[in-house]
């Protein structure tokens, strides 16, 4: 086993149990701090497909601003006493993880059947082998010539939303005010 | 069946651990109750997502994945954000964040 395939397997072991914490622990901030768990090997991921810049951008956005965002609301609401962390009906449940799992399987069993297309795939994979800092200045310039505009719109939505959530977070609750 | 082409990491192994992350987001939004993990749950879905593109655009050779995850990065940022808002709403009015009351949102 090499160092790739170990890194792999490990890293794919992490997510997994993270991203199940973040589903099962009734406590919303162990979900949080699995969620955390969860961005972290995820930007280790990015990190092992040669995707660096992604990778940090993923630690510094996910990892670091939006989680905080949860963790500070989910300190601001007072929730450890909740008890009932999951829906009810045992029935509807149990039809909720068999659909859950069949998805899971359908796409793992597809993936794993169409191994021709994907080694097709693979093979022709010498255009873009630039790795660490030449694969930034690619994404980089890329972002500032073909996908300009789509930047551009990105940020004026970023504006729009937040206005947005000032004016969500202020309003008093519409027709519902006492 | 755990021969040396099965260990060796590629785009199935990617696409695969990609898919089970998805559906483990999908089972925290169906069967969880409090709407801030349901959020987390849905970013969870997202990172699937991002997964999914960046390892396309390792084995296809073309970068132009990677920019798709640049923007979803940004929309989920976003989608926290707005959505943590409406629950922060939501909690002011019923001291409680479950997913329940969001019926009361109409009007």
């Amino acid at each position: 086993m090499t160092t790739d395939a170990f890194l792999f397997w490990f890293l794919a072991l992490v997510t997994f149990i993270s991203a199940l914490g973040v589903v099962v622990f009734a406590n919303p901030i162990f979900s949080a701090l699995s969620l955390v768990m969860t961005m972290v090997t995820v930007a280790a991921l990015f990190a092992t497909l040669n995707a660096f810049f992604l990778a940090g951008v993923q630690l510094i956005v996910y990892a670091g601003a939006v989680m905080v965002l949860f963790v500070m609301v989910l300190m601001l609401f007072d929730l450890h006493k909740e008890k009932k962390a999951f829906t009810q009906g045992a029935f509807s449940g149990s039809v909720k993880l068999l659909l859950g799992g069949l998805l899971a399987g359908l796409i793992v069993g597809a993936v794993s059947m169409s191994k021709e297309l994907y080694k097709a795939i693979s093979d022709q994979a010498v255009t873009n082998s630039a790795t660490g800092i030449e694969s930034t200045k690619a994404l980089g310039q890329l972002l500032f010539t073909q996908y300009i505009f789509s930047f551009e719109v990105l940020g004026i939505l970023l504006l729009v939303i937040a206005i947005g959530v000032v004016a969500l977070a202020r309003s008093k609750g519409g027709t519902h005010v006492k | 069946m755990l021969n040396e082409a099965w260990i060796e990491p590629g785009l199935n192994h990617y696409l695969m651990l990609s898919a089970i992350i998805f559906s483990l987001g999908l089972l925290g939004v169906l069967l969880r109750k409090n709407a801030i993990v349901m959020l987390m749950s849905i970013e969870l879905m997202l990172n699937a997502v991002n997964l999914t593109f960046v390892a396309f655009s390792k084995y296809s050779g073309n970068i132009n994945g990677q920019v798709m995850v640049f923007f979803v990065m940004t929309i989920a940022a976003a989608e926290a954000a707005v959505g943590l808002a409406i629950v922060a709403s939501i909690f002011k009015r019923f001291k409680e964040v479950n997913i329940r009351f969001f019926e009361h949102l109409k009007g």
